[in-house]
């Protein structure tokens, strides 16, 4: 009995006093936070806050609106005027396990929580991954990936001329955005660790020695890149990509993602809705080879062209994978 | 003269007290009860989107039959009765501006055309506004030679005379995915007129459109002139045609009018083909949307 209340008292102290070595992880609620305590060094992917007009609610506005207020107090020029941030990224969580690149997950998740299912990567968390325009990025914007690969600011620049067409950033708004970013970077409590995780990265926060191992623990609980892979539509387009489609699920990546852009030509000239004509005119087009086949618009997007620089970015395998494309067209097709 | 004042208010009474229900909270709105700005030559309900300029080349050939038309004139594909070149620009999501130069079919030709268009209310999705309102405003000015003969209206004493107006209610409803129909009643004013006619007219008319396919719609409108003094010269302009959605941002369209001329201020007034005599005429109008 002693000896059980003994133990019941050092564990009490432990808990209530803990060592003086040991942080809690709790105390880092955002990962980059946790990261720099390990001693993680972001150099200049920081924003720089001594611009004038720096704001991260600038950054915000101009990521979901397009446009911000200056340090005048005027609102900017409109950055495009075909798209903003949010048409094709979240600003929110998406994934349900961030070490995970994983379509379906990342659907059903997406759908639970009431976002539209888009192709590109989440700006949520952006600030946390090392590389941008991975993979088969340069296919398609060749060497304009190569300077934004490694480079936060780059990336954005690119994505806001070449991905949404319109002017380049000027400082303040691109450091803005970049405020805007590191708020919306992970948190801690998105990655998943256990009690043991959470007490070696606490030990190692003041103990130099255990940081290169503490920060690699840490990096493999999220991806630092996201991967892209372009893949062809299908060759016979009639016959599809020989997989079975689910219904319902193509029903989902429909509404959450066609509609997203399409629903009263929100992004789009093409206006596309639930109804019987909307289905009948993609059905119809399914097996052609032109950009009104689904195969080829998903696989492949739209070009910009000329005096119409609105146009669609194809999904990557990785943002809609080959089994829910043949359930996007077993729903058409229904 | 007071009966047509008292005609027209009655009308635009009638329509805003009659068909305009009480403004209700933030609803869903029914999206394009027609693909376009016009129906054939008719405005419909619809305004341009914010930011978007359309350019429109309208054009209508010659009487297919009767005495302008057949063999002569290869049926009408030689004769061009109207043209229309012009720019139109969304400046919100209600409101647009445009101005074109028309060919022009009646007495004034060489045509330039301002208009403006203000949609104040919005049909939605069960919601308590059951039609899409709108007013359209048009002024038009012939830039037409002046003649030295006293007794033509291009004579142009004053350079009012020069001068044309319409001003246009229109209310439009989608009664579903594939029909879509409006009325609308109006006054269309001239500042010159020839001796037997006058200076304003009220009309009302109709247009519908079904939709047959996700791209294809049949398109249906009529106007009916009211007037006192110009017997014998009333036809009503009505029009045919099919509408295509090609994609991309543009509508092309192909009809058949017994309207001559394009602009309100010229078919409206100045249409006198009767449809029965094969006094019609195919025509087109193409329509591009940029984003400015």
């Amino acid at each position: 009995m002693i000896k059980y209340l003994i133990v019941v008292a050092v564990c009490s102290i432990s808990v209530l006093f803990p060592a003086k070595n040991t942080q809690l992880v709790e105390d880092y609620p955002m990962l980059t936070d946790l990261e720099m305590a390990l001693g993680k060094d972001f150099g200049d992917k920081k924003p720089n806050m001594s611009i004038k007009g720096v704001s991260a609610e600038a950054g915000e506005s101009l990521v979901k609106n397009g446009f911000a207020t200056n340090a005048s107090g005027k609102k900017t020029k409109q950055q495009s005027k075909h798209f903003v941030c949010t048409s094709c990224h979240n600003v929110e969580r998406e994934d349900p396990n961030m070490a995970v690149n994983d379509a379906q997950a990342r659907l059903l998740y997406t759908n639970e929580k009431g976002l539209p299912y888009l192709q590109g990567t989440a700006l949520y968390g952006a600030v946390n991954r090392n590389t941008y325009y991975n993979g088969d990025y340069y296919k398609k914007y060749g060497d304009l990936v190569y300077k934004a690969k490694n480079n936060v600011r780059e990336a954005i620049q690119l994505c806001a001329q070449e991905c949404a067409q319109g002017r380049k950033l000027k400082d303040w708004e691109l450091e803005s955005i970049l405020a805007y970013l590191w708020k919306i970077g992970l948190k801690t409590s998105d990655i998943q660790l256990s009690e043991t995780e959470k007490t070696d990265l606490g030990e190692a926060v003041n103990n130099k020695e255990k940081q290169q191992e503490a920060l690699f623990l840490v990096s493999k609980k999220y991806l630092d890149s996201s991967a892209a892979t372009f893949v062809v539509p299908p060759v016979d387009r009639d016959k599809g990509n020989g997989l079975n489609g689910d219904v319902e699920n193509g029903k989902l990546i429909y509404k959450n993602s066609c509609l997203y852009c399409h629903d009263k030509g929100r992004y789009s000239y093409l206006s596309l809705d639930e109804g019987s004509m909307s289905r009948n005119y993609l059905k119809k087009h399914i097996g052609t080879y032109h950009r009104q086949s689904v195969y080829q618009v998903v696989r492949w997007g739209v070009p910009v062209k000329s005096g119409k620089k609105s146009y669609m970015p194809q999904y990557p395998v990785e943002k809609l994978s080959e089994q829910q494309l043949a359930d996007l067209v077993a729903f058409i097709n229904n | 003269m007071a009966m047509l004042k008292n005609n027209t208010i009655l009308l635009i009474l009638a329509l805003i007290i009659g068909i305009v229900p009480a403004i209700s909270g933030q609803k869903s709105k029914v999206y394009k009860t027609f693909k376009d700005t016009r129906v054939i030559n008719s405005h419909s309900s619809e305004t341009l989107p914010a930011g978007k300029l359309d350019f429109r080349i309208g054009h209508r050939f010659g009487d297919i039959a009767g005495v302008s038309g057949g063999w002569p004139t290869f049926y009408g594909f030689e004769s061009s009765s109207d043209v229309l070149t012009g720019f139109e620009y969304g400046l919100t999501n209600k409101f647009m501006v445009g101005i074109n130069r028309c060919k022009g079919s009646g007495p004034l030709k060489q045509n330039v055309n301002g208009l403006a268009k203000l949609k104040f209310f919005d049909q939605e999705v069960d919601g308590n506004t059951s039609f899409t309102f709108s007013l359209l405003g048009l002024a038009t000015y012939s830039t037409m030679q002046k003649s030295t003969s006293e007794g033509v209206l291009n004579f142009f004493a004053k350079d009012a005379h020069r001068f044309s107006y319409h001003v246009e209610l229109v209310a439009g409803r989608k009664f579903s995915e594939r029909f879509s129909f409006q009325v609308s009643g109006g006054v269309t004013h001239r500042n010159i007129v020839a001796s037997n006619d006058q200076n304003s007219i009220v009309s009302i008319g109709a247009a519908s459109r079904i939709q047959i396919s996700k791209a294809i719609g049949l398109i249906l409108e009529a106007k009916k002139p009211f007037s006192n003094t110009r017997k014998g010269l009333e036809y009503m302009p009505i029009g045919v045609g099919f509408e295509w959605e090609t994609g991309g941002g543009h509508v092309f369209q192909m009809n058949l009018t017994n309207a001559t001329g394009i602009s309100e201020t010229d078919y409206i007034p100045y249409t006198n083909s009767d449809f029965r005599k094969g006094e019609f005429r195919l025509g087109f109008t193409i329509s591009r949307l940029f984003s400015l």
